[in-house]
Protein backbone atom coordinates (compact mmCIF):
# COMPACT_ATOMS: atom_id res chain seq x y z
CA UNK A 1 0.00 0.00 0.00
CA UNK A 2 0.97 3.61 -0.42
CA UNK A 3 0.08 6.19 2.23
CA UNK A 4 0.80 9.88 1.88
CA UNK A 5 0.56 12.95 4.07
CA UNK A 6 1.42 16.60 3.39
CA UNK A 7 2.73 18.89 6.10
CA UNK A 8 2.88 22.68 5.94
CA UNK A 9 5.34 24.79 7.90
CA UNK A 10 5.47 28.55 8.31
CA UNK A 11 9.17 29.18 8.62
CA UNK A 12 10.27 32.29 10.48
CA UNK A 13 13.96 32.74 9.66
CA UNK A 14 16.04 33.27 6.54
CA UNK A 15 17.91 30.00 7.13
CA UNK A 16 16.31 27.59 9.56
CA UNK A 17 16.71 23.95 10.52
CA UNK A 18 13.50 22.37 11.79
CA UNK A 19 13.35 18.86 13.25
CA UNK A 20 10.29 17.12 11.79
CA UNK A 21 10.99 13.57 13.01
CA UNK A 22 7.86 13.36 15.15
CA UNK A 23 5.67 14.42 12.22
CA UNK A 24 7.21 11.68 10.08
CA UNK A 25 6.81 9.08 12.84
CA UNK A 26 3.18 10.01 13.25
CA UNK A 27 2.56 9.63 9.52
CA UNK A 28 4.18 6.19 9.62
CA UNK A 29 1.99 5.15 12.55
CA UNK A 30 -1.14 6.50 10.83
CA UNK A 31 -0.26 4.57 7.69
CA UNK A 32 -0.45 1.23 9.52
CA UNK A 33 2.50 -0.03 7.47
CA UNK A 34 4.59 -2.55 9.42
CA UNK A 35 7.33 -3.26 6.91
CA UNK A 36 8.34 -0.97 4.08
CA UNK A 37 9.91 2.40 3.56
CA UNK A 38 9.17 6.07 4.11
CA UNK A 39 10.38 9.03 2.09
CA UNK A 40 10.24 12.65 3.23
CA UNK A 41 10.38 15.05 0.28
CA UNK A 42 10.51 18.84 0.11
CA UNK A 43 8.29 20.43 -2.53
CA UNK A 44 10.66 23.35 -2.94
CA UNK A 45 13.84 24.36 -4.70
CA UNK A 46 15.12 26.66 -1.96
CA UNK A 47 14.41 24.33 0.96
CA UNK A 48 15.64 20.82 1.57
CA UNK A 49 15.27 17.73 3.68
CA UNK A 50 18.14 15.92 5.30
CA UNK A 51 19.07 13.86 8.32
CA UNK A 52 21.56 14.70 11.03
CA UNK A 53 22.03 14.84 14.77
CA UNK A 54 19.87 17.44 16.47
CA UNK A 55 22.40 19.49 18.38
CA UNK A 56 22.60 23.27 18.56
CA UNK A 57 26.34 23.16 17.89
CA UNK A 58 25.90 21.00 14.80
CA UNK A 59 23.11 23.18 13.45
CA UNK A 60 25.46 26.13 13.82
CA UNK A 61 28.30 24.28 12.10
CA UNK A 62 26.04 23.21 9.23
CA UNK A 63 24.79 26.77 8.84
CA UNK A 64 28.28 28.28 8.87
CA UNK A 65 29.57 25.58 6.52
CA UNK A 66 26.84 26.24 3.97
CA UNK A 67 27.32 30.00 4.23
CA UNK A 68 31.04 29.54 3.60
CA UNK A 69 30.35 27.41 0.54
CA UNK A 70 27.57 29.67 -0.73
CA UNK A 71 28.30 33.27 0.32
CA UNK A 72 25.59 35.92 0.09
CA UNK A 73 27.94 38.45 -1.46
CA UNK A 74 28.80 36.91 -4.82
CA UNK A 75 27.86 37.87 -8.41
CA UNK A 76 25.29 35.13 -9.00
CA UNK A 77 23.52 34.96 -12.37
CA UNK A 78 20.21 34.23 -10.65
CA UNK A 79 19.74 37.87 -9.64
CA UNK A 80 17.39 39.44 -12.16
CA UNK A 81 13.74 40.00 -13.02
CA UNK A 82 11.96 36.76 -13.84
CA UNK A 83 9.12 37.26 -16.31
CA UNK A 84 7.27 34.11 -15.19
CA UNK A 85 7.05 35.48 -11.66
CA UNK A 86 6.88 39.19 -12.42
CA UNK A 87 9.33 39.68 -9.60
CA UNK A 88 13.01 39.71 -8.86
CA UNK A 89 15.00 36.57 -8.23
CA UNK A 90 17.31 37.19 -5.33
CA UNK A 91 17.57 33.76 -3.83
CA UNK A 92 20.44 31.99 -5.63
CA UNK A 93 21.97 31.01 -2.29
CA UNK A 94 18.73 29.24 -1.37
CA UNK A 95 18.80 27.20 -4.56
CA UNK A 96 22.44 26.23 -4.12
CA UNK A 97 22.15 25.30 -0.44
CA UNK A 98 19.03 23.25 -1.14
CA UNK A 99 20.92 21.42 -3.86
CA UNK A 100 23.73 20.61 -1.45
CA UNK A 101 21.42 19.35 1.28
CA UNK A 102 19.17 17.46 -1.10
CA UNK A 103 15.40 17.32 -1.31
CA UNK A 104 14.61 14.13 0.62
CA UNK A 105 15.39 11.64 3.36
CA UNK A 106 14.60 7.96 3.09
CA UNK A 107 14.20 5.31 5.81
CA UNK A 108 13.20 1.69 6.23
CA UNK A 109 10.20 0.72 8.34
CA UNK A 110 10.33 -2.41 10.48
CA UNK A 111 7.59 -3.55 12.83
CA UNK A 112 5.75 -0.27 12.31
CA UNK A 113 8.68 1.90 13.38
CA UNK A 114 11.16 3.99 11.40
CA UNK A 115 14.52 2.29 11.53
CA UNK A 116 16.90 5.11 12.25
CA UNK A 117 20.08 5.50 14.26
CA UNK A 118 19.96 6.92 17.75
CA UNK A 119 21.36 10.24 16.58
CA UNK A 120 19.39 10.50 13.35
CA UNK A 121 16.72 13.18 13.16
CA UNK A 122 14.87 14.37 10.10
CA UNK A 123 15.41 18.03 9.30
CA UNK A 124 13.43 20.36 7.09
CA UNK A 125 15.92 23.01 6.00
CA UNK A 126 14.77 26.51 5.06
CA UNK A 127 17.18 28.49 2.89
CA UNK A 128 14.99 31.36 1.69
CA UNK A 129 12.69 32.15 4.54
CA UNK A 130 10.48 33.26 5.97
CA UNK A 131 8.02 31.32 3.87
CA UNK A 132 5.19 28.82 3.86
CA UNK A 133 6.62 25.40 3.04
CA UNK A 134 5.26 21.97 2.30
CA UNK A 135 6.86 18.56 2.57
CA UNK A 136 5.37 15.21 1.68
CA UNK A 137 5.72 11.99 3.65
CA UNK A 138 5.07 8.92 1.54
CA UNK A 139 4.92 5.51 3.20
CA UNK A 140 5.10 2.34 1.07
CA UNK A 141 4.84 -1.20 2.36
CA UNK A 142 2.54 -3.71 3.95
CA UNK B 1 11.42 53.65 13.43
CA UNK B 2 11.79 51.84 10.10
CA UNK B 3 8.93 52.26 7.61
CA UNK B 4 8.46 50.68 4.20
CA UNK B 5 6.35 53.28 2.37
CA UNK B 6 5.66 51.12 -0.67
CA UNK B 7 3.97 47.76 -0.08
CA UNK B 8 1.19 46.19 -2.11
CA UNK B 9 -0.81 43.77 0.07
CA UNK B 10 -2.68 42.21 -2.87
CA UNK B 11 -1.80 38.70 -1.74
CA UNK B 12 -2.29 39.03 2.03
CA UNK B 13 -4.44 36.20 3.30
CA UNK B 14 -7.25 38.20 4.98
CA UNK B 15 -8.29 39.72 1.64
CA UNK B 16 -7.85 36.57 -0.44
CA UNK B 17 -10.71 34.31 0.56
CA UNK B 18 -12.14 34.56 -2.98
CA UNK B 19 -10.06 32.53 -5.50
CA UNK B 20 -11.54 34.54 -8.38
CA UNK B 21 -10.20 37.77 -6.93
CA UNK B 22 -6.84 36.17 -6.24
CA UNK B 23 -6.59 35.00 -9.85
CA UNK B 24 -7.63 38.45 -11.09
CA UNK B 25 -4.83 39.98 -9.02
CA UNK B 26 -2.23 37.62 -10.46
CA UNK B 27 -3.28 38.57 -13.98
CA UNK B 28 -3.85 42.31 -13.56
CA UNK B 29 -0.66 42.85 -11.54
CA UNK B 30 1.44 40.23 -13.39
CA UNK B 31 2.74 38.69 -10.19
CA UNK B 32 2.74 34.91 -10.13
CA UNK B 33 3.86 31.88 -8.10
CA UNK B 34 4.22 34.01 -5.00
CA UNK B 35 1.65 32.33 -2.76
CA UNK B 36 -0.69 33.89 -0.23
CA UNK B 37 0.90 35.59 2.76
CA UNK B 38 -0.47 34.88 6.21
CA UNK B 39 -0.17 37.85 8.55
CA UNK B 40 2.21 35.81 10.69
CA UNK B 41 4.45 35.54 7.63
CA UNK B 42 4.21 39.31 7.09
CA UNK B 43 5.30 39.83 10.71
CA UNK B 44 8.22 37.44 10.22
CA UNK B 45 9.27 39.26 7.07
CA UNK B 46 9.06 42.63 8.83
CA UNK B 47 11.15 41.33 11.74
CA UNK B 48 13.89 40.00 9.47
CA UNK B 49 13.93 43.29 7.52
CA UNK B 50 13.94 45.26 10.76
CA UNK B 51 10.74 47.07 9.76
CA UNK B 52 8.30 48.59 12.22
CA UNK B 53 5.57 49.73 9.84
CA UNK B 54 4.35 49.24 6.28
CA UNK B 55 2.39 51.64 4.09
CA UNK B 56 -0.18 49.50 2.29
CA UNK B 57 -1.08 50.74 -1.19
CA UNK B 58 -4.33 49.73 -2.92
CA UNK B 59 -4.83 49.87 -6.68
CA UNK B 60 -7.92 51.13 -8.49
CA UNK B 61 -7.82 50.42 -12.22
CA UNK B 62 -11.55 50.65 -12.80
CA UNK B 63 -11.54 52.56 -16.08
CA UNK B 64 -8.68 50.83 -17.87
CA UNK B 65 -9.11 47.28 -16.55
CA UNK B 66 -12.62 47.18 -15.17
CA UNK B 67 -11.06 45.96 -11.93
CA UNK B 68 -10.03 47.29 -8.57
CA UNK B 69 -7.28 44.83 -7.58
CA UNK B 70 -7.21 46.08 -3.99
CA UNK B 71 -9.97 48.32 -2.65
CA UNK B 72 -9.84 50.99 0.02
CA UNK B 73 -12.15 48.90 2.15
CA UNK B 74 -9.76 45.94 1.94
CA UNK B 75 -6.91 48.21 3.06
CA UNK B 76 -9.03 49.37 5.99
CA UNK B 77 -9.70 45.74 6.90
CA UNK B 78 -5.96 44.98 6.95
CA UNK B 79 -5.13 48.10 8.96
CA UNK B 80 -7.71 47.11 11.56
CA UNK B 81 -6.03 43.69 11.89
CA UNK B 82 -2.56 45.15 12.54
CA UNK B 83 -3.10 48.81 13.43
CA UNK B 84 0.33 49.24 15.02
CA UNK B 85 2.13 47.94 11.91
CA UNK B 86 -0.01 48.96 8.94
CA UNK B 87 -0.58 52.45 7.53
CA UNK B 88 -3.32 52.37 4.92
CA UNK B 89 -3.42 54.43 1.75
CA UNK B 90 -6.39 54.99 -0.55
CA UNK B 91 -6.62 54.63 -4.29
CA UNK B 92 -9.15 55.99 -6.75
CA UNK B 93 -9.23 56.15 -10.52
CA UNK B 94 -8.97 59.79 -11.68
CA UNK B 95 -11.16 58.98 -14.69
CA UNK B 96 -13.92 57.62 -12.46
CA UNK B 97 -16.66 60.29 -12.10
CA UNK B 98 -17.06 59.22 -8.48
CA UNK B 99 -13.35 59.44 -7.69
CA UNK B 100 -13.54 62.58 -5.56
CA UNK B 101 -16.44 61.23 -3.54
CA UNK B 102 -14.62 57.93 -3.00
CA UNK B 103 -11.45 59.69 -1.89
CA UNK B 104 -13.31 61.92 0.52
CA UNK B 105 -14.87 58.82 2.06
CA UNK B 106 -11.47 57.07 2.21
CA UNK B 107 -9.99 59.94 4.20
CA UNK B 108 -13.06 61.05 6.13
CA UNK B 109 -14.70 57.73 7.00
CA UNK B 110 -12.04 55.06 6.56
CA UNK B 111 -9.28 57.20 8.02
CA UNK B 112 -6.72 56.30 5.36
CA UNK B 113 -3.43 58.16 5.37
CA UNK B 114 -2.64 59.08 1.76
CA UNK B 115 -3.54 58.59 -1.90
CA UNK B 116 -1.87 56.11 -4.25
CA UNK B 117 -2.02 56.84 -7.99
CA UNK B 118 -0.47 55.12 -11.00
CA UNK B 119 -0.41 57.57 -13.97
CA UNK B 120 1.06 54.98 -16.35
CA UNK B 121 -1.68 52.44 -15.63
CA UNK B 122 -4.57 54.81 -15.03
CA UNK B 123 -3.54 56.82 -18.10
CA UNK B 124 -3.37 60.39 -16.92
CA UNK B 125 -0.69 63.05 -16.77
CA UNK B 126 -0.12 64.57 -13.33
CA UNK B 127 -1.47 68.01 -14.36
CA UNK B 128 -4.63 66.81 -16.12
CA UNK B 129 -7.93 68.35 -15.07
CA UNK B 130 -9.43 65.05 -13.96
CA UNK B 131 -6.96 64.63 -11.12
CA UNK B 132 -6.98 68.19 -9.77
CA UNK B 133 -10.01 67.67 -7.47
CA UNK B 134 -8.16 64.75 -5.89
CA UNK B 135 -5.19 66.99 -5.08
CA UNK B 136 -7.63 69.50 -3.57
CA UNK B 137 -8.95 66.80 -1.25
CA UNK B 138 -5.43 65.72 -0.30
CA UNK B 139 -4.54 69.30 0.56
CA UNK B 140 -7.74 69.75 2.53
CA UNK B 141 -7.01 66.64 4.62
CA UNK B 142 -3.23 67.29 4.59
CA UNK B 143 -2.58 63.83 3.10
CA UNK B 144 0.31 62.95 0.77
CA UNK B 145 0.19 61.35 -2.67
CA UNK B 146 2.24 58.33 -3.70
CA UNK B 147 2.71 58.22 -7.47
CA UNK B 148 3.99 55.27 -9.40
CA UNK B 149 6.69 57.08 -11.41
CA UNK B 150 9.05 55.86 -14.10
CA UNK B 151 8.90 52.36 -15.50
CA UNK B 152 6.27 49.90 -14.31
CA UNK B 153 6.40 46.12 -14.67
CA UNK B 154 2.61 45.92 -14.61
CA UNK B 155 1.00 45.14 -17.98
CA UNK B 156 -0.60 47.88 -20.08
CA UNK B 157 1.51 50.62 -18.56
CA UNK B 158 3.24 53.48 -20.35
CA UNK B 159 6.21 55.09 -18.67
CA UNK B 160 5.68 58.42 -20.45
CA UNK B 161 2.95 59.35 -17.95
CA UNK B 162 5.35 58.96 -15.07
CA UNK B 163 8.45 60.86 -16.19
CA UNK B 164 9.59 63.22 -13.43
CA UNK B 165 9.36 66.24 -15.70
CA UNK B 166 5.60 65.66 -15.90
CA UNK B 167 5.42 66.37 -12.14
CA UNK B 168 7.30 69.67 -12.25
CA UNK B 169 4.24 71.86 -12.69
CA UNK B 170 2.48 69.99 -9.88
CA UNK B 171 5.40 70.67 -7.54
CA UNK B 172 5.44 74.30 -8.64
CA UNK B 173 1.71 75.00 -8.41
CA UNK B 174 0.97 73.02 -5.25
CA UNK B 175 3.89 73.57 -2.88
CA UNK B 176 1.72 72.46 0.03
CA UNK B 177 1.05 69.04 -1.49
CA UNK B 178 3.59 66.43 -0.47
CA UNK B 179 4.05 63.77 -3.13
CA UNK B 180 6.42 60.90 -3.73
CA UNK B 181 7.91 59.68 -7.00
CA UNK B 182 7.65 55.96 -6.39
CA UNK B 183 10.52 53.75 -7.53
CA UNK B 184 12.65 56.94 -7.66
CA UNK B 185 11.10 57.27 -11.13
CA UNK B 186 13.61 54.75 -12.47
CA UNK B 187 15.27 55.09 -14.96
CA UNK B 188 15.00 58.87 -14.60
CA UNK B 189 16.78 59.28 -11.28
CA UNK B 190 18.66 62.41 -12.26
CA UNK B 191 15.48 64.04 -13.51
CA UNK B 192 13.80 63.14 -10.20
CA UNK B 193 16.74 64.62 -8.31
CA UNK B 194 16.36 67.80 -10.35
CA UNK B 195 12.79 68.21 -9.04
CA UNK B 196 13.66 67.23 -5.48
CA UNK B 197 16.57 69.58 -5.02
CA UNK B 198 14.35 72.54 -5.93
CA UNK B 199 10.97 71.45 -4.55
CA UNK B 200 11.00 70.22 -0.96
CA UNK B 201 7.47 68.86 -1.25
CA UNK B 202 8.74 66.20 -3.69
CA UNK B 203 9.91 62.92 -2.20
CA UNK B 204 11.15 59.69 -3.79
CA UNK B 205 11.23 56.12 -2.56
CA UNK B 206 13.77 53.36 -3.13
CA UNK B 207 11.33 50.77 -4.51
CA UNK B 208 13.37 49.75 -7.54
CA UNK B 209 15.05 46.45 -8.28
CA UNK B 210 14.87 45.87 -12.01
CA UNK B 211 18.34 44.40 -12.49
CA UNK B 212 20.81 42.38 -10.44
CA UNK B 213 20.49 41.86 -6.69
CA UNK B 214 19.40 44.50 -4.22
CA UNK B 215 22.92 45.35 -3.08
CA UNK B 216 24.19 45.70 -6.65
CA UNK B 217 21.22 47.70 -7.95
CA UNK B 218 21.08 50.05 -4.96
CA UNK B 219 24.81 50.61 -5.32
CA UNK B 220 24.33 51.57 -8.96
CA UNK B 221 21.34 53.84 -8.34
CA UNK B 222 22.51 55.62 -5.22
CA UNK B 223 26.29 55.79 -5.64
CA UNK B 224 26.79 56.01 -9.40
CA UNK B 225 23.63 57.18 -11.21
CA UNK B 226 23.25 59.64 -8.37
CA UNK B 227 26.41 60.55 -6.53
CA UNK B 228 26.12 59.29 -2.96
CA UNK B 229 26.81 62.85 -1.86
CA UNK B 230 23.71 64.11 -3.67
CA UNK B 231 21.45 62.12 -1.35
CA UNK B 232 23.68 62.47 1.69
CA UNK B 233 24.00 66.26 1.43
CA UNK B 234 21.04 67.62 -0.52
CA UNK B 235 18.20 65.10 -0.75
CA UNK B 236 18.56 63.42 2.64
CA UNK B 237 15.19 64.70 3.90
CA UNK B 238 13.24 63.57 0.81
CA UNK B 239 14.23 59.94 0.22
CA UNK B 240 12.18 57.17 1.85
CA UNK B 241 12.64 53.43 1.97
CA UNK B 242 10.20 51.52 -0.22
CA UNK B 243 10.32 47.96 -1.48
CA UNK B 244 7.32 47.47 -3.79
CA UNK B 245 6.92 44.11 -2.09
CA UNK B 246 5.88 41.53 -3.30
CA UNK B 247 7.31 42.58 -6.67
CA UNK B 248 10.71 43.17 -5.11
CA UNK B 249 12.60 41.81 -2.15
CA UNK B 250 11.79 43.70 0.99
CA UNK B 251 14.35 42.09 3.31
CA UNK B 252 17.33 42.26 1.00
CA UNK B 253 16.44 45.82 -0.08
CA UNK B 254 16.18 46.89 3.55
CA UNK B 255 19.60 45.44 4.26
CA UNK B 256 21.04 47.01 1.10
CA UNK B 257 20.44 50.50 2.49
CA UNK B 258 23.41 49.90 4.74
CA UNK B 259 26.84 50.04 3.15
CA UNK B 260 26.05 52.65 0.50
CA UNK B 261 28.38 55.13 2.14
CA UNK B 262 25.62 57.35 3.50
CA UNK B 263 25.98 58.90 6.91
CA UNK B 264 24.21 56.94 9.65
CA UNK B 265 21.98 59.93 10.25
CA UNK B 266 20.99 59.94 6.56
CA UNK B 267 20.14 56.24 6.69
CA UNK B 268 17.94 56.93 9.71
CA UNK B 269 16.13 59.65 7.77
CA UNK B 270 15.56 57.30 4.82
CA UNK B 271 14.43 54.49 7.08
CA UNK B 272 11.69 56.37 8.84
CA UNK B 273 12.04 60.01 9.79
CA UNK B 274 11.31 61.24 6.27
CA UNK B 275 8.29 58.97 6.02
CA UNK B 276 6.92 60.46 9.22
CA UNK B 277 7.26 63.94 7.70
CA UNK B 278 5.69 62.75 4.45
CA UNK B 279 2.78 61.23 6.33
CA UNK B 280 2.42 64.27 8.59
CA UNK B 281 3.12 62.05 11.57
CA UNK B 282 1.30 58.96 12.73
CA UNK B 283 -2.29 59.23 13.83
Amino acid sequence: MVYEEKFTLLTSEYNQYIVVTKMVERAVRDSGVQNGMVTVISKHTTAGVTTNESLECLESDIDVFLKRLVPEDYPYSHARMLADYGSTAGNPTGHLKAMLVGNHAHFMIRDGEIERGGAQEVYFCEFDGPSERTFIVQVMGE
Amino acid sequence: MFIDVHVHPAFYEPINDDPMRENMRHEVLDIHLNGIAKLEHVRNQMRLAGLDKLCLLPQDYLTEEGEVPVTNEEIKKLVDLMPDQFIGFASVDPHDPEAAEKLDRAFGSLGLSGLNLHPGRQRFYPMEECVQPLYDICETYNKPVMFHAGMSWEPHTLAKYGRPIEFEELAETRPGLRFCLGHFAWPWLEEAAMLMVKHKNVYADTAALYFDCAREFYSRLFTRELEVTWIDRSLRHQVMFGSDNPRFEQIRMAHALEGLGLRDSTVELIKGKNALEFLNGLE
